[in-house]
Order: structure tokens, then C-alpha cells, then sequence
């Protein structure tokens, strides 16, 4: 008979997560004084709620579903499952623990995973080698970019587990949305049969329902960041890309940005800024430095440069419409699905990116931008440079350019980054 | 005879060649593209010169730096390179599909740099199809009204009438002769006693995609008249299977079989990949050229042909009776990278002895290179 530790430890690197969670979330609550950093304080209270929930539903012995980020967990809904973002376990991991995943990294790389294809997979692959993730599924769609196309087959053809890949078309066109409306539906049909459940369409309304509470919220606060000085500390960017990522469909995420909100008002109110005074206005284009969050805060108080937003942050979709016809669900799940964060600039030309930055650029006042070229993704690695010149044809504002694994602090140290951000700064000054 | 310095594998070492002058002197249009995932015969019915864009001999790439960080891949690196420096400035037109990241990405930077230099008089049309990255027939109904829309596409921009059935009936006759004739010469490759090397059919395969076809098939049929007609080659060479990332230059390939070595087979963009299948010359013959790109033998940016692919491997292994894998990467390929990584297991668990190696497009460390595959020599039996 299986035991509810044994069904527990399908899911390991939840437990460990769980703990660390626990343990920062004590830290900060006996350190920091109240509201010293809301989002940080907020966002643990919820996550911890959320990766509790998982671990107990895994010791129910129900189904262990890995799904990539670019898959909204909300969309699981229609079943009883524990979902886990692969991307996003790797990564938040990566913060939380005091040596990273580099073990797990390791792992993957000497059994021949190549250095330079992303650790947001590298990590989870090589907790599943190491026999701490015992998936029942995964369902990935087929973007954003070669990692995932590379990195998947890994968890076919190695770990054996069954794999749904609903197809992303690579361009952004009415039929794309039909057509990709089309591969979730059948693609969450096709899960169903492979852990013995029918996808129960009213629950994922619901839940698409309850995702679509927080969307306004999420505009509020991005509004907001328009006023001088931003009324909105940097760590709430890096917590918002884990509540997108992990609480989607959930209460805990409306309730975050509601918070959070009423936080960013009350600073606005006082045009206060987190860090004390604000020098510099700074767009992160892409993402955050994971494996060291903790630049979140130096970047606040040291320099005082606001993140506006990274790119986790910037991407708004209308909402899901849920009470006319299933197809109109789908279609709105996957236009939702093909404008998520990273998906939306990876599966088109990246013209209306470009465009993008250079009206938020004058839209928030930039002072400047940092743009992280992460290792792992080759299909942003011809875009930096057009971006510096349209910025600076168009804006006149500077690009620093940072190149680094986002999840492994061995290729660039925070030592170097940090040195290149402040001596850019000081070009600003 | 030999095939020593011959006029057509010679075309295989420069980017521009005297057909190709004399098709354009005859106010012909190329087309240039980077993937093997291309609807080839329409645009040969549509009158163009397909042209696979490869960077062989080329080695700056500073230029390219300026526009590309420094993890993407160097081959389609220096061909961005060599675009800026003018030399695909011949191309009437480009076709980019998302076949990776490095070269999708192409589309983007000939719109707004290389196409937009002041060398250049009128920006040349762009072409770009969504490929699917999965094969199953959602994904080729998707495909096939892309193709589709290329049409009307290419229709609008160049021709100005229907491209039609007889059109894109010859189209497929050539080029189905052509796959013909590489896998005739293709096969005296694989033989207990192999009529060529891997080198020599790797330029034979590059000057392949740098000429009409029509001029192709004529010196194939040659080529092979003097291969058939050759001296075996020496058998007590190890034999050589080369796996991976696009190879366009045969230093790479000399430095394998100069080690000890033949490459008596390949799974290649380059090589047999390219070859193994043919378009359907009865029914709606748009349809069937959409369903030999789609339904060929894939590369690993399909996401879910592992399998077939691995299956397809180890037939081949048996049937050229190959001694050693050689699994190689250029450095940054994702997708080639990962691929390896699996059959390397795969290959390791069957007893088939195998090399996983890593390099730059071109050649800048030979020395490593050998020591590997000169020890990967010795462990085979």
C-alpha cells in the first residue's frame, strides 16, 4: 500500500521549496519592519498557501502534471491535478536556496545537456534524474524557443513520462488564435485520457474567471508606475512573475495584486519612493536576474533605479470571455496564451516589440534600459542591438546590455553585473 | 577520371558560382534561404533559383557582433556577417521559416539592416512561413494554407499570373531527379568498398543548392558516371556516421576522415536527410510538395520525431555497416545539442560506439577536435 509520504515525495523539490519559503518568510517577518517590502511579505504569505496546497493534493495521490510556463497553470484547472511549472520551480529554487540549483544544473550538464541551452529546464531535468520528480504528464506547448523544443524530449524519451505538446503557431494571425484555441482544447483532451480524467470545462471556467479578477488590477498598478517617483518597489516585479506563474487562476493571486495595490496607492499618495529617493527610471525589457532577486532591493536603495517592470509585468490580455460559447473560451485562452510574457514577443517578428519599448519608454519616462540576454535564448539574441538604436533614434535613452545565464550565478557573477549597473549608472547621473 | 578538382564540386567553396551568374545575366531571380524546410519546387515553378544560403570559407564576424550577442550560432552568425559585406547581394528575394531561433531571426535583420544598406537599390520581397513543430495532420492543415498563401504571395510580388499545374509538375520532375541522382551517388557511399568520401559528397550536396537544377541533374548524371566508373576507395578505414548540426564546410568533414576515417553516411541538412524523400507527381500536386516538406524525415526542431529519427539512425547504421557515430554540434545549437545528448544514451545502450563533440563553424580548433576523434578511433574495435 502506498503511503502518503511516498506519494508526497513524487513532488521533493515542493518540500524544499515549501521550507525555504517558510524559512525567508519567518525571516522577513522577524527582521523587516512592517511594509518594508509589501510585495516580498505578501507574495510569500500566498505562494506558501499555494505550494502547501500542492503537496497535500500530491499526498492525495493525485496527479503530478509538469507544465511549461508558457502554459498557464489555470488551465489545469479542469482537473484535479498538482500542477508544476517546470520553468518556474527551477527558477524560483535558484532564488530561494542559499547554493541555487546548481547541483541539479550540474547533473544535467554531465549527462550531456549542453551549457548553453536554458537552466529554466536544466534545473527540473536534472531533479527528475535524480529521482525527485516523478511526473504522471507534462503538457508543453511548442514555444517559445529551441530550449523547450530541445529540452522536453528529454522527459519523453528519457524519463518516460507521456508528453501533450499543443502546437504554438510561430506568427501572430487571426488563424493563430483559432488554430492554437484548437491544440489546447484537444491537447487538455488528450490529457485527461493519459491520467484517467475528463476535463471538467465549468471548473475551468471558474477558475479562468477568477484570473480574470486581477487582470484590472494589474493595469492599476501598471498605471501607476507612470507617476515620478515609481510608487511601487522593484520586488514586487520579481514576486508578480511567480504569483502569474504559480497562483494563476487562483483567489491567492487576486488578492496579491489587490494588496498590492492598495500598497502602490498609498505611495503614490505620499509620492514616496521605496528606496528613499528616485534617481534613475529603468525599463528591464526581459527578465529579472533570478538567482539573486536580492538586486531587487540594492537597486532600490544603492542607486535608486526603479524597475519600472520587466517583462513579466508589461503584458496585459483582455479578459477571458467565459459565458458565451466554449470556442470563444478557447480562442480567448489561447490569444491569452500567445500574449503571455515571452510568448508574445518569441512567436512573432519582433517589430511590435521593438515598438512596445520605445512608447513605454516615453510613456513612463525611462531614464534607461537593462536588457538581460539570457544564455539560454537564442531568440533574443539578435534583437538587443536593434532595439539600442531605435531607443536611441527614437528616445535618446541608453541600453545596458547584460549577458548571463538568468539562473546560474557561475556564468556572471553578481559581483560583475552589479559593477556594470553601477558604472552605467553613474552615466546617467 | 576523379573527382579530384572537378569544375561542379568546386562551387561547393565559393558562395557564387558562373551558373548562377549566367541566371541572372539572363534576368532570372534568386532566391536566397537558410532551411532545408522550404518549398523548393514552387518557387523553381515560380521561375526563382532557390539558393541555400551558407557562409563556406567565410571567417569575420565582427559585423555580425554588432547585431548578434554572442550565444547565438556561428554559422548563421557569419552569414550575417557576409551579408553585410555584400556578399548575397545577387538575392532577388529571401525566404526564412521558423526553423530555429538563430536563423528565424534572419527575417528581421535582412528587413531592417542588411536589406536596408545603401548598396542596396530596392529592398528585395520577404517570405516567411509558420511551420509547425509537431507532425500530425492539425499541423499539416495549418501548413498546407500557409503554403498556400507563399503562393498567392509569390504570385503578387513576382510572376503577376497563377503559378500552374504544368509549372509545378516539371518543378517536381527536376527535383525529384535531383533527390534521385544524390541518392544514387548518395548509396555508392555506403558500400562495404565506398566509391567517394563524405567530403566529396558533402560538396557535390552544397554545389547542389547553389545551381538551377536542371544544370544540377546534368553534372550529377556526370558525376556519377565518374564515380561508378572510379577505383574503390581503401576499406580499412574506420567507417563513420556524421550526425548534427549543418555542416558547410569540408574542413570539418577532412579533419574527420583524414584522422583514419570515412564518413560512409551522415544524417545531415547537408547530406541524406535532404534526399530520403520525394514529392507525389499524381493529385493536387501544391498539396503533395506541402506534404513532402511537412512529412519529411525531420530534424529535432520537429519536436515530436525523436523516435523516427533514432529508428531512422540505426537502420542506416546497419545498412553502411557503420563503425562509430560521431554526434557534433555547433556550439549555442540547442537543438542539435539536445539531440545528441539523447541519441548519445540511446547509441551507448545498444553497445554503438559514439562521439559527442562540439565546435565552431569554422574551424578554429582543429587541434582538440582531432585529439577527440583520433582517441574515438582508437576505442572502436
Amino acid at each position: 500500500m502506498v503511503n502518503r509520504t511516498e506519494l508526497e515525495n513524487k513532488v521533493i523539490p515542493y518540500k524544499i521549496l515549501l521550507e525555504t519559503l517558510q524559512n525567508t518568510y519567518d525571516l522577513v517577518d522577524s527582521i523587516l519592519l512592517d511594509n518594508t517590502i509589501p510585495s516580498l511579505k505578501i507574495g510569500l504569505k500566498y505562494l506558501i498557501q499555494n505550494i502547501e496546497a500542492n503537496i497535500e493534493k500530491a499526498g492525495d495521490g493525485l496527479p503530478v502534471v509538469g507544465h511549461h510556463f508558457a502554459f498557464q497553470s489555470e488551465y489545469l484547472d479542469c482537473f484535479d491535478v498538482v500542477p508544476i511549472c517546470i520553468e518556474g520551480t527551477s527558477y524560483i529554487l535558484s532564488a530561494l536556496l542559499p547554493d541555487g540549483v546548481e547541483k541539479y544544473y550540474d547533473l544535467m550538464r554531465n549527462w550531456g545537456h549542453p551549457f548553453h541551452t536554458c537552466s529554466s529546464q536544466k534545473g527540473v531535468m536534472g531533479m527528475t534524474l535524480d529521482d525527485l520528480f516523478r511526473f504522471d504528464a507534462i503538457i508543453c506547448p511548442t514555444a517559445p524557443c529551441d530550449n523547450t523544443m530541445a529540452s522536453y524530449p528529454y522527459f519523453k524519451y528519457q524519463a518516460d513520462v507521456p508528453m501533450v505538446l499543443p502546437d504554438m503557431p510561430f506568427i501572430h494571425k487571426e488563424k493563430s488564435f483559432k488554430y492554437y484555441a484548437k491544440q489546447i482544447k484537444k491537447g487538455l483532451e488528450d490529457l485527461g485520457k493519459i491520467i484517467g480524467q475528463k476535463p471538467d470545462w465549468d471548473e475551468l471556467k471558474k477558475h479562468l474567471e477568477i484570473d480574470n479578477k486581477s487582470i484590472n488590477t494589474q493595469l492599476e498598478i501598471f498605471e501607476l508606475k507612470k507617476a515620478i517617483p515609481c510608487p511601487v518597489e522593484n520586488f514586487y516585479n520579481a514576486m508578480s512573475a511567480a504569483v502569474t506563474i504559480f497562483m494563476a487562476g487562483k483567489e491567492e493571486k487576486v488578492k496579491y495584486y489587490d494588496e498590492m495595490l492598495e500598497s502602490a496607492k498609498n505611495n503614490y499618495r505620499k509620492k514616496k519612493h521605496h528606496g528613499g529617493e528616485e534617481k534613475i527610471r529603468c525599463i528591464f525589457p526581459y527578465m529579472l536576474i533570478f538567482f539573486d532577486l536580492g538586486l531587487c532591493e540594492w537597486l532600490d536603495r544603492e542607486l535608486g533605479m526603479s524597475i519600472l517592470f520587466d517583462i513579466f509585468n508589461y503584458n496585459f490580455t483582455k479578459p477571458i470571455r467565459t459565458t458565451d460559447s466554449l470556442d470563444t473560451m478557447f480562442y480567448d485562452m489561447a490569444r491569452k496564451g500567445m500574449e503571455f510574457p515571452m510568448m508574445k514577443q518569441s512567436t512573432d517578428f519582433y517589430y511590435n516589440f521593438i515598438d512596445d519599448c520605445v512608447n513605454m519608454a516615453k510613456e513612463f519616462k525611462s531614464d534607461c534600459f537593462i536588457f538581460t540576454m539570457h544564455i539560454g535564448c537564442k531568440q533574443f539574441g539578435s534583437v538587443v542591438q536593434v532595439l539600442r538604436e531605435a531607443l536611441r533614434d527614437e528616445t535618446g535613452i541608453p541600453v545596458l546590455m547584460l549577458d548571463l545565464d538568468v539562473g546560474d550565478k557561475r556564468m556572471t557573477s553578481m559581483k560583475v553585473l552589479r559593477d556594470k549597473i553601477s558604472l552605467f549608472a553613474q552615466t546617467l547621473l | 577520371m576523379s573527382l579530384t578538382n572537378d569544375k561542379f564540386l568546386n562551387i561547393s567553396n565559393s558562395i557564387k558560382n558562373s551558373y548562377l551568374d549566367e541566371w541572372k545575366n539572363n534576368k532570372k531571380k534568386v532566391l536566397g534561404y537558410y532551411c532545408t524546410y522550404i518549398p523548393e519546387e514552387l518557387f523553381y515553378a515560380a521561375g526563382f533559383l532557390p539558393y541555400r544560403i551558407r557562409a563556406t570559407g567565410h571567417e569575420l564576424d565582427e559585423l555580425a557582433d554588432i547585431y548578434m550577442v554572442r550565444f547565438t550560432c556561428g554559422f548563421v552568425r557569419l552569414t550575417l556577417d557576409l551579408a553585410l559585406r555584400g556578399g548575397y547581394d545577387f538575392l532577388d528575394g529571401l525566404f526564412i521559416t521558423n526553423c530555429c531561433d538563430h536563423a528565424r531571426r534572419m527575417y528581421e535583420l535582412y528587413d531592417l539592416v542588411v536589406f536596408k544598406r545603401k548598396e542596396i537599390k530596392q529592398k528585395p520581397p520577404q517570405f516567411y512561413v509558420a511551420l509547425p513543430h509537431v507532425i500530425n495532420e492539425d499541423g499539416f492543415e495549418w501548413y498546407l494554407d500557409e503554403i498556400k498563401l507563399l503562393k498567392e504571395q509569390i504570385e503578387q510580388e513576382y510572376t503577376l499570373k497563377e503559378i500552374d499545374n504544368s509549372q509545378l509538375k516539371e518543378a517536381i520532375k527536376i527535383y525529384n531527379e535531383n533527390r534521385s541522382l544524390l541518392r544514387e551517388i548518395y548509396n555508392l557511399r555506403t558500400l562495404d568498398n565506398p566509391k567517394l568520401t563524405g567530403s566529396e559528397f558533402l560538396q557535390i550536396s552544397m554545389a547542389n543548392t547553389s545551381v538551377p537544377k536542371e544544370i544540377a541533374n546534368n553534372e550529377l548524371r556526370r558525376i556519377l558516371e565518374i564515380i561508378k566508373n572510379s577505383k574503390d576507395l581503401s576499406n580499412n578505414r574506420k567507417r563513420i556516421m556524421l550526425v548534427g548540426s549543418v555542416v558547410d564546410n569540408i574542413n570539418f568533414t577532412k579533419l574527420v576522415e583524414d584522422s583514419g576515417a570515412i564518413i560512409v553516411s551522415d544524417f545531415l541538412c547537408f547530406g541524406e536527410r535532404n534526399i530520403l524523400d520525394d514529392v507525389d507527381l499524381n493529385g493536387d500536386l501544391l498539396e503533395n510538395i506541402a506534404k513532402r516538406t511537412y512529412y519529411r524525415m525531420s530534424c529535432p526542431r520537429m519536436m515530436d520525431d525523436h523516435k523516427k529519427r533514432y529508428d531512422f539512425l540505426l537502420k542506416e547504421i546497419e545498412r553502411a555497416k557503420v563503425d562509430g557515430v560521431i554526434l557534433q554540434r555547433i556550439n549555442n545549437c540547442d537543438l542539435h545539442g539536445c539531440e545528441n545528448m539523447l541519441l548519445e544514451h540511446e547509441l551507448k545502450d545498444l553497445g554503438i560506439p559514439s562521439l559527442n563533440i562540439d565546435r565552431e563553424a569554422f574551424l578554429t580548433d582543429t587541434t582538440r577536435l582531432q585529439t577527440r576523434i583520433e582517441a574515438f578511433y582508437e576505442m572502436i574495435k
